[in-house]
């Protein structure tokens, strides 16, 4: 990605120095200059910058022959995970992309682009962005770009995909049409890996057949039963699935930081280890206590683990009846008198 | 006169004694009369929801599955098997012999007629309502049979008694509840018993009734599925492990090829297993095993172990490649066809969310979070890592089964919150396997340590084994009480494990949600019987081929209680019929009266919870159908409903939000309504605001019924005006 960016925006300024500065351009020029920008980008989306914005939309006329659709983007934000801007600029790629290859004949003069803040920070008060991420759509006949483009609701990033292409199908009445991913795995990387393990299939089989791998060894197994069950109760497929952060700051304290989340259905990363964490050394200090433990020859030694091992245990359920009741409101039943909470 | 010949007086002690059991004998009265006692539990403990309700059916589902056997039993199999629907999805119609599965209706036919032929004359809705419950108490016990095959009887009796209260498997099991999955656990379960017998005996007997087995969960539940992939996959964990036999293969082939033979039977089944994408796992093994036949059978007859190593390498390649290229070309031409996306979001879980919104929007499909697992599984959870140690620590074919399944099950329990089902019994296994052997191992202790005691006192003098004799007994009076003391913490563990399963059963898991309940202001129970009392008010008032539009969650109730024909229902098999109710509940009136004249409509049915603040209202679905008639129809849009990306229906709601077809009819009239001591007139109660639009006016509908608490409300079409 990185790669990329340095890569068009220096076909940009290239292209600058070729291309005449003439005051007034044809809008035809312009109409092929945007066209030329987009077929060298990678993606289909096209670099802006300062001199850019000023040649293809505050200089011409309007209506101009074609509208933008602007992604704004700040590399020294890239790392903030809530702003999450590298994975939305990734996704506007596919969209332009897929935009680009569904209306290869048709032509229908709407481009993708994006901006950068550090370079581009005249621009960035000419829209008046304030906040990131921010997607700008600079119709054909939007005269002041801080009035008459019109801006992608903030709530509309959360289902950022489909959101944009509803924005884009809404306002400039194009369809987007069926969007391209690249696959994870190209053909010929699928043929390599199946040539592969045509070539260790028979070296594997015959090592399974005499029996001296790792997958004879029940320990192995064990340990990744223990981390399917740990994986599942700790609820990681809610977090994966929901995209939950590990933990959340505190709104009215920034410093202060939020493992637990209140009400049910709802969990938050590091909460659900520490709860499948609990869960589970309970049961394995059970395993231990039954298996282990009864081969130890001192008997002093054994009664301290087995009373470490009490006692741990009864800290982990207590622990785990207080979050629960105190997540889901019910009173679940703990293990003891409810007169000793 | 006779006299009576006067008996000897019989000896009382020896009666006694001709009555005394051996010790065989004991312990299996005493295991019969568990396993009794059990299989009643199991069964009252699912009778909250008639005690605290009545005998009725519950939710959405289960009323298509009785009037489908009401049909069934009246009409018999073959009308049943060819029957055309006429009064659902108005005007295309259901076929409904070929889109269900089957075997929930046969089986509670089937209970019927035999009831019947007994001279116990019970209604079907009886029967239909107790199918769940005792289709649970077998459950418990072959959940014993099981854990008896994969551990040992006491491993079996304890599963029996966890499942039968697991409130995993309550949820979906209580009476009323009459759906697939209540007899599908069953199947599923026997299933698996019956396969990992016929491996552990290698017997075509057991195989062939495993066949039958998956043949029952075929016709009765889509989560067949499931089956046909874990039986593969263990099939091939074991083949690696290098755990390949004769049982395997006699079990496995039989099954399979069996199976798939009867599942094709199934008409909404059909020729799936040889052509969806879902099922070639099964196949593959299949193959692979015929491999593994071969090349032991080559081996058998080559001694050279060189040829034979040569020989392998050639065998496999071939094969991994002819494999490769038929499942190829099978995919290219179309033949086999991709996976489905359920089947899909299963294995990665992101792509519900991404591709398919009409399946994440459903709430029994979301994550799981770490609290629905204590809430349906409360100590198993902690006693499944433990199991799961003693399982690997007696690694055996059986045991090996279990912990795939487990594993299997509890990771598709943390992707969607109903497949916590499909895991129950495999939890309650394993951990049964815990407390067993547990318990068992405490009990030993107590029991050797008085013999410990006695041999101690009298051989103590033997040489040989003095040392250890001498610390045995040092540490007996300690292991002794330790024991007795953690017996009895296991002993209260459990009954924790009741209470709590019987309080989560009576609490949560009873509710028919077609009658509502809720707590009074002195503390009093309020029950809610609105949806009947509508339903009766259609089938009694309204023409018999009156047709009702109402959203999809209705339907099946109001073809099954109101006996109307409806234009949707909980089928979602057609999603453009169902988006255009959506768009006409989201459109202005004289839009809307456009869509429903051309549906002939002749009734509206909307729910609506304002003044009872009952939240699962047409009004707080409405989204959802703006979002699904704005798929199809893209006139609709979401944004114009919302005020900043925002949902109110207040005064600042968006216009087209106050004045489209649902905003009215929830709300006809509502404005000189006052529901809460202190608000204006119009305060909405499940949405805690005053309504925005308290002056509406129908034009081409008139109300026709509300009922007493305006949960439903049902409005008439007007005809149209005369010409001039």
């Amino acid at each position: 990605m990185g790669n990329f960016f340095i890569l068009s925006s220096s076909i940009v300024i290239s292209l600058f120095f070729v291309i005449s500065k003439a005051e007034s351009e044809s809008e035809s020029e312009l109409l092929a200059d945007l066209f030329a920008l987009q077929s060298h980008s990678k993606s289909g989306v096209i670099h802006l910058d300062d001199r850019s914005v000023a040649r293809f939309l505050t200089s011409p006329k309007t209506p101009r022959p074609y509208s933008l659709l602007v992604f704004f983007d700040a590399v020294q934000l890239r790392d903030k995970p809530d702003l999450r801007l590298r994975e939305l600029s990734q996704e506007f790629a596919v969209i332009a992309s897929s935009f680009i290859a569904n209306h290869n004949s048709t032509n229908p003069k709407l481009f993708f682009c994006d901006i950068e803040f550090r370079e581009s920070q005249t621009s960035f008060s000419l829209f008046d962005v304030v906040s990131l991420p921010s997607i700008y759509l600079v119709g054909r006949s939007a005269k002041s770009l801080k009035d008459d483009s019109e801006r992608m609701e903030q709530a509309d990033f959360t289902r950022f995909t489909e959101s944009v292409v509803d924005f884009i199908e809404s306002r400039t009445k194009l369809t987007v049409g069926p969007l391209h991913r690249p696959p994870l795995i190209s053909r010929t990387q699928m043929g390599i890996i199946f040539g592969i393990l045509l070539i260790w299939s028979p070296l594997a089989a015959k090592k399974v057949l005499s029996g001296e791998t790792w997958v004879h060894n029940p320990r192995v197994w064990l340990s990744g039963a223990i981390f399917i069950y740990f994986f599942s109760v700790s609820g990681t497929m809610h977090t994966v699935i929901r995209r939950m952060p590990m933990f959340l700051m505190d709104r009215e304290d920034p410093n202060r930081l939020i493992f637990f989340y209140r009400g049910t259905g709802v969990q938050l990363g590091l909460e659900g280890f520490a709860a499948g964490f609990l869960y589970t050394i309970v049961g394995l200090l059970l395993a231990f206590v039954t298996h282990v433990l009864v081969n130890v020859k001192d008997p002093k030694a054994q009664r301290v683990a087995m009373l470490v091992s009490v006692l741990v245990s009864f800290w982990a359920v207590r622990q785990v009846i207080f979050l629960d009741n105190w997540k889901t409101g019910y009173a679940i039943h703990g293990f003891w008198p409810s007169s000793w909470n | 006169m006779a006299t009576m010949p006067i008996l000897p007086p019989m000896p009382v002690l020896d009666l006694v004694k001709s009555f005394k059991l051996k010790t065989k004998q004991q312990e299996l009265l005493i295991r019969v009369s568990i396993l009794c006692l059990v299989y009643i539990l199991a069964f009252i403990t699912r009778l909250f929801s008639v005690l605290r309700y009545e005998s009725m059916i519950h939710e959405f589902d289960p009323y298509f599955n009785y009037r489908t056997t009401l049909y069934l039993t009246q009409n018999g199999f073959y009308d049943f098997w060819n029957w055309f629907d006429y009064e659902s999805w108005y005007p295309l119609g259901r076929i409904v012999g070929g889109t269900l599965y089957p075997g929930l209706m046969v089986t509670a036919a089937l209970i019927y007629r035999i009831l019947h032929f007994l001279r116990f004359a019970v209604h079907i809705r009886e029967v239909c309502v107790l199918t769940a419950p005792f289709f649970a108490s077998n459950t418990t016990l072959v959940a014993y049979f099981f854990g008896k095959e994969i551990w040992d009887t006491g491993a079996g009796l304890v599963a029996a008694i966890l499942i039968a209260v697991c409130p995993g498997y309550i949820s979906r099991s209580v009476a009323g509840s009459y759906d697939n999955e209540g007899v599908a656990i069953f199947a599923l379960l026997f299933t698996f018993y019956l396969f990992v017998k016929a491996v552990n005996t290698g017997s075509l007997a057991w195989s062939l009734a495993s066949a039958f087995g998956y043949f029952y969960m075929v016709s009765a539940w889509g989560g067949y599925v499931f089956i046909i992939n874990l039986i593969p996959l263990y099939v091939l964990v074991l083949l690696i492990t290098g755990r390949y036999s004769m049982r395997l293969y006699v079990a496995y082939n039989c099954m399979y090829v069996l199976g798939m033979l009867l599942a094709m039977q199934i008409r909404f089944v059909g020729f799936q297993h040889v052509q969806s994408g879902e099922h070639m796992a099964a196949m593959g093994v299949f193959f692979l095993l015929q491999v593994f036949y071969f090349l032991d059978w080559v081996k058998h007859m080559l001694s050279d172990t060189k040829l034979f190593q040569a020989f392998l390498r050639i065998t496999v390649t071939c094969a991994v490649a002819v494999g490769a290229i038929a499942l190829g070309l099978g995919m290219l031409s179309g033949y086999i066809s991709p996976w489905t996306g359920r089947f899909y979001s299963l294995l990665d879980p992101t792509y519900a969310k991404d591709h398919i919104p009409i399946i994440a929007s459903v709430s029994e499909h979301q994550p799981t979070a770490w609290s629905s697992f204590m809430f349906d599984f409360h100590i198993l959870l902690f006693l499944f890592p433990a199991g799961l140690y003693f399982c690997f620590k007696r690694l055996s074919d059986a045991t090996i089964f279990i912990v795939m399944y487990g594993l299997t099950s509890m990771y598709f329990a943390g992707v969607m919150v109903r497949l916590i089902l499909v895991a129950t019994p495999a939890v309650c296994l394993i951990s049964a396997i815990a407390v067993s052997a547990t318990v068992k191992n405490l009990t030993v202790l107590l029991r050797s340590k008085n013999k410990g005691v006695q041999t101690g006192s009298t051989k103590g003098s033997s040489s040989s084994k003095a040392a250890s004799k001498a610390l045995l007994d040092q540490s007996q009076p300690f292991q002794k009480n330790g024991a007795i003391a953690l017996l009895f913490g296991a002993f209260y563990l459990l009954s924790k494990y009741a209470t709590h399963c019987t309080w989560v059963t009576s609490e949560a898991y009873s509710s028919p949600s077609i009658v509502l309940a809720a707590r009074g202001a002195h503390g009093s129970r309020v029950i809610f019987d609105d949806y009947r009392e509508a339903y009766f008010w259609l089938r009694q008032n309204t023409p018999p081929d009156a047709k009702v539009m109402s959203w999809w969650d209705y339907g099946y109730q109001i073809t099954a209680m109101g006996n109307r024909t409806v234009i949707v229902d909980n089928n979602t098999w057609n999603n453009t019929h169902i988006a255009t109710v959506g768009r006409a509940m989201s459109s202005y009136e004289d839009e809307a009266i456009e869509i429903m004249r051309s549906l002939d409509v002749d009734y509206v049915l909307v729910v609506f919870g304002g003044v009872t603040g009952y939240s699962s209202d047409d009004i707080n679905k409405f989204l959802w159908m703006v979002r699904i008639g704005g798929g199809v129809f893209p006139v609709i849009k979401e944004p114009d409903y919302l005020v900043n990306g925002e949902y109110r229906v207040d005064k600042g709601a968006a216009p087209k939000m106050l004045n489209c077809l649902m905003y009215k009819l929830c709300y006809y009239r509502f404005g000189e309504m006052l529901t809460e001591y202190g608000k204006p007139p119009g305060y909405d109660r499940a949405r805690g605001v005053e309504i925005g639009n308290k002056d509406i006016k129908l034009e081409h509908l008139e109300e026709a019924f509300t009922t007493s608490n305006w949960i439903v409300r049902i409005y008439k079409v007007k005809p149209p005006n005369n010409r001039w």
